[in-house]
């Protein structure tokens, strides 16, 4: 029952509730349930108020479903600043936006919070697998603000799709032209808020299982080009973050890094590479063990050589990095970096392993190289087995793990390992970060998975230095040499085993891979050096600002006089027939005599006009006269006729 | 704050609808809207656009990312040619005036227009009114290559001639963003008849003819003769005897019609002021046309002799409105 008073139907409103949903899509998994819901009924009540004729929603309601909803999200959130916060809020607005759409503006302003979805998914996420999802729901959102403004409510959904369709093929090319020749400055201009969502990496905290888990996902980490050789697989290192402090179960970054920075010096070749990683949402830059030279403005290292950049990684980042296999780090100790290195829990915790560490070191007479290896060798010799899915494991983790369940992945490994060696008065440390790679032919560079996650520890040795352990190796030389697949046990739940059983699905995953680096590379990391080589390609000298703005300037000129010359002709009168344009030769002439058509004056009474003012013309005019009512309005026109027309206009001599 | 920016828009407006007059001039019917006299900014919608563009794009450079920013410039763009595509829709319109259809005063005068283009595109959202976005805007859209009209509504307030000033054709098609306009100062004028007065004072009889005395006049009462059919006789009179004999098609034609007839007189009225007295002979006028009577009508200077019909009537009613008009009304 359709209420008086109560609006029409509202033009365009199914397609504005399609785009809506479309641009809410890719936001459902970040966003609370319970504002997906709100969103979901909402627009299934406006619908059905649409359908009915129902009233709408009173103001003191919409004051209140936006006041709680800010709340609540405030609850959620503890802000309404962020990607996460403000998407929720976004999505809030529109459903409050929808409680009281009655017109087209109200629509339109529907339209503009879809199309500010949109931009916050890119901000979240730029891979090339959105990329049809985003025009798509583009397209569809400029059908739904076209359907809202179409005049009349009769115009068929095909008109209105190709018309759009239209619009953005013709806005396409100018798009192009600024997204080359924008001038990209350097950011960020104000402070991005820190408070990123949770992304799939390392972390500065290592619990036994969590490394495992990690490796239980297929996502890229990185993507590596060398220029030079490949190293091979056991020498593929990828430092990280390292944990220096142990609670008894997990390892931290220390919060303070009060320490002096060590000497460094390295021996042979360096490796030239650069590294492209994936948004991780933290600051490190993992390189290859160790580096020694990076960009200098880009990035710094932290007194445990981890190297960092100025801000969190929010986007795909690429660095240029030098690394040595050979070299000396830290030939001397800082005792505060002793005495942080040596620390241990006093409260009694993993009593076994520290009794095995003192035990070694009296054994070995605090030989550390003897300590390590007889402690390498007790791995590889007694029956431990290397697994993605170990046993729990209780309060004391380590005791447990080395004396008991002998079942662990890299992390058990190498957090057993750091505290005997604590305890033998060695002074080490756990280093995160990945092991290995697979080489990627079709792109020619090394891709690093997750699954590639790894932990290792590293001893100070005197007169060697920092040097690398890797107790995974003596119990699983594969994972070092191969990777995770060879490693582990069948029905381990290892990411990758289609890419591993089957051939032809390999060949797709790394074509897919290397299109997704070319994208990396072309797109998401296009910036003001890629602008200047593209001017260079286009012949430009010596690039800089001015010529960007100069070639901004003169193609969006070029781009509008195109674009309207193309309207004027898509608006173009048909052209005239043959009598007409005729008879506008003889009007052309006649001017000359003073002679012009009134605004009603048909043709034949024009010229029959032109005839008494100019007799001197009365017989060839008269001859044109009835030759163009004979073709004009004779029962049947001929050909020859119009021969005729045209000798006798153009020999007419005023 | 609120009045003093309405004051302000209503200022500006002022001065640009005078500065947009002399720089056209007045306009003779039918008007072509060229493109040099098609204006274009964006609407309240264009503005908000604008502005969300403008956060995009510093978002964007802010966070360094570059499909924030290329969807930026698609939307950027999008607006752009959506402004082109606003401009394009009207420019090349054709309006000519259909009719400009009477009223009494107190109530409308109408004039129709016809727009036309000759494109084979479509135009479509045109709207026509006196002011943007006012409810009284009449939207229309023109098919490929063919015509429609609209018609735009004044009110009679005064007897004479209602000027058709100054009109606005528009559309913000095809999004909205953007609002093209063009003013047309067309020399189309409206005829407001007098209000017609109560009905109180019976009109004066002046004489009853019978008969042939009215020459030349068709009437229904005696039977005259036969004349071919002509498309339009009403069937009632058509001769069917003579149909059925097989003489073909003949309507037949009676003259001697009983004709009242009156005249009304602007003088007989002395003792009421002009206005009135003119309301006064309306109302007769349409009693007189509405009974099937005849009325001849005297005004000082204007004689109109008796007669029947619409057009009589509206001739009649034409004098009445324009008796001794002001010229300068008209301005």
């Amino acid at each position: 029952m359709r209420e008086p008073n109560a609006p029409s139907r509202l033009r365009g409103l199914a397609w504005v509730l399609a785009a809506l949903a479309a641009a809410v899509g890719p936001h459902v998994p970040h966003l609370p349930a319970w504002v997906t819901l709100l969103l979901l009924a909402v627009c299934a009540w406006r619908w059905t108020a649409d359908l009915r004729g129902t009233r709408l929603a009173p103001l003191p309601l919409r004051v209140v479903v936006v006041l709680v909803s800010t709340v609540a999200i405030f609850g959620t959130y503890r802000t309404l600043n962020g990607i996460e916060a403000g998407t929720a809020f976004l999505v809030l607005m529109a459903a409050a936006k929808l409680l009281e759409t009655r017109t087209s503006r109200d629509l339109t302003v529907i339209v503009f919070i879809g199309w500010f979805l949109l931009y916050a998914a890119l901000l979240r996420e730029q891979s090339l697998s959105q990329l049809p999802w985003l025009l798509g729901s583009t397209f569809l959102t400029a059908v739904a603000l076209m359907r809202v403004h179409a005049s009349s409510a009769q115009a068929p959904a095909g008109h209105i799709v190709r018309r759009t369709l239209r619009l953005l093929l013709l806005a396409a090319p100018l798009a192009l032209l600024l997204f080359l020749l924008f001038p990209r400055l350097p950011g960020p201009f104000w402070g991005i808020d820190s408070r990123t969502e949770a992304r799939t990496g390392l972390d500065d905290e290592m619990t036994p299982g969590d490394v495992s888990d990690l490796s239980a996902s297929g996502e890229v980490a990185f993507r590596v080009r060398f220029f030079g050789a490949t190293p091979p697989p056991e020498q593929r290192y990828w430092r990280g973050p390292v944990l220096h402090e142990f609670d008894g179960r997990s390892w931290r970054r220390p919060s303070a890094q009060a320490f002096p920075q060590p000497q460094v010096t390295f021996r042979g070749p360096g490796i030239r590479y650069r590294i492209t990683l994936q948004p991780h949402a933290r600051r490190w830059v993992l390189a290859l063990d160790l580096p020694a030279t990076w960009p200098e403005r880009e990035i710094t290292q932290s007194f445990d050589l981890t190297l960092l950049s100025a801000r969190p990684i929010n986007n795909v980042a690429a660095f240029d990095l030098t690394s040595h296999m050979d070299f000396t780090a830290g030939a001397s100790l800082a005792a505060s970096m002793r005495r942080k290195d040596l620390a241990l829990p006093l409260d009694g915790t993993n009593a076994r392993s520290v009794a095995l560490g003192r035990e070694l070191a009296t054994r070995h007479a605090g030989n550390p190289r003897a300590i390590v290896g007889e402690l390498l060798t007790m791995f590889r010799q007694q029956p431990f087995v290397y697994t993605m899915q170990p046993p729990l494991l209780a309060d004391n983790a380590v005791d447990e793990f080395l004396f008991d369940t002998r079942k662990g992945f890299c992390e058990h490994y190498a957090s057993a390992f750091t505290v005997v060696m604590r305890a033998a008065g060695v002074p080490a440390r756990v280093v995160t970060g990945y092991q290995g790679g697979e080489f990627n032919p079709f792109g020619g560079y090394l891709i690093v998975r997750q699954s590639d996650a790894h932990a290792w520890s590293e001893v100070w040795l005197e007169g060697r230095g920092w040097s690398r352990v890797d107790p995974t190796a003596a119990v699983a030389p594969e994972r070092i040499q191969g990777s995770l697949i060879d490693a582990v046990a069948e029905d381990e739940p290892v990411p990758g085993r289609l890419r591993d059983a089957s051939p032809l699905w390999l060949q797709v995953e790394l074509g897919w891979d290397a299109v997704n680096d070319i994208w990396n590379q072309r797109v998401v990391r296009f910036d003001a050096q890629s602008q200047f080589d593209l001017l260079d390609r286009l012949g430009v000298d010596d690039p800089d600002w001015r010529a960007l703005g100069l070639g901004l300037a003169g193609s969006l000129a070029v781009f509008f006089v195109v674009l309207s010359t193309y309207l004027a002709w898509r608006y173009r009168p048909p052209p005239r027939d043959w009598p007409g344009r005729l008879h506008d030769v003889v009007v052309a002439r006649l001017r000359k005599r003073g002679l012009t058509p009134g605004p009603a004056e048909s043709p034949v009474a024009f010229i029959e006009r032109a005839e008494q003012a100019c007799p001197d013309l009365a017989r060839p005019l008269g001859d044109i006269r009835k030759l163009y009512a004979a073709l004009r309005y004779g029962p049947s026109p001929r050909i020859d006729d119009l021969q005729r027309l045209k000798h006798a206009v153009n020999s007419l001599r005023v | 704050m609120r009045r003093w920016l309405r004051y302000l828009r209503a200022r500006i407006e002022r001065r640009a609808g005078a500065w947009i007059r002399r720089r056209q001039g007045a306009d003779t019917d039918p008007v072509e809207l060229r493109r040099q006299r098609i204006y274009i900014l964006p609407t309240r919608l264009g503005v908000a656009y604008g502005a969300m563009l403008c956060a995009m794009l510093l978002g964007g450079m802010n966070y360094n990312n570059n499909l924030g920013l290329g969807l930026t410039f698609l939307l950027v763009s999008l607006g752009l040619v959506t402004m082109h595509h606003a401009h394009g829709t009207l420019a090349g319109v054709r309006l000519r005036l259909l009719e400009a259809v009477p009223g009494f005063v107190g109530g409308e005068v109408r004039f129709r227009l016809l727009l036309e283009h000759s494109s084979n595109v479509a135009r479509p959202a045109l709207e026509i009114g006196f002011a943007r976005a006012e409810s009284g805007n009449v939207t229309t859209d023109l098919p490929p290559r063919g015509s429609s009209d609209a018609t735009l509504v004044l009110p009679a307030q005064r007897r004479g001639r209602v000027a058709l000033e100054r009109f606005i054709v528009s559309t913000s098609h095809p999004f909205g963003l953007f609002r093209a306009w063009a003013v047309v100062h067309p020399a189309y004028s409206a005829i407001a008849w007098p209000r017609p007065a109560e009905r109180a004072m019976p009109p004066p009889l002046i004489a009853t003819d019978t008969g042939g005395a009215q020459t030349g006049a068709i009437g229904a009462e005696d039977f005259a003769g036969l004349r071919p059919f002509q498309a339009g006789d009403s069937l009632r009179r058509v001769a069917w005897k003579a149909y059925a004999r097989g003489q073909g098609l003949y309507t037949k034609q009676f003259a001697g019609t009983d004709v009242v007839s009156h005249v009304f007189d602007y003088e007989s009225l002395a003792g009421l002021p002009a206005e009135s007295r003119l309301e006064q002979l309306c109302r007769w006028v349409l009693d007189a046309q509405e009974r099937g009577e005849a009325f001849a009508l005297r005004l000082p200077g204007t004689s109109i002799d008796t007669n029947v019909g619409p057009a009589h009537r509206e001739r009649c009613l034409n004098a009445l409105a324009l008796f001794e008009v002001r010229e300068a009304a008209r301005a």
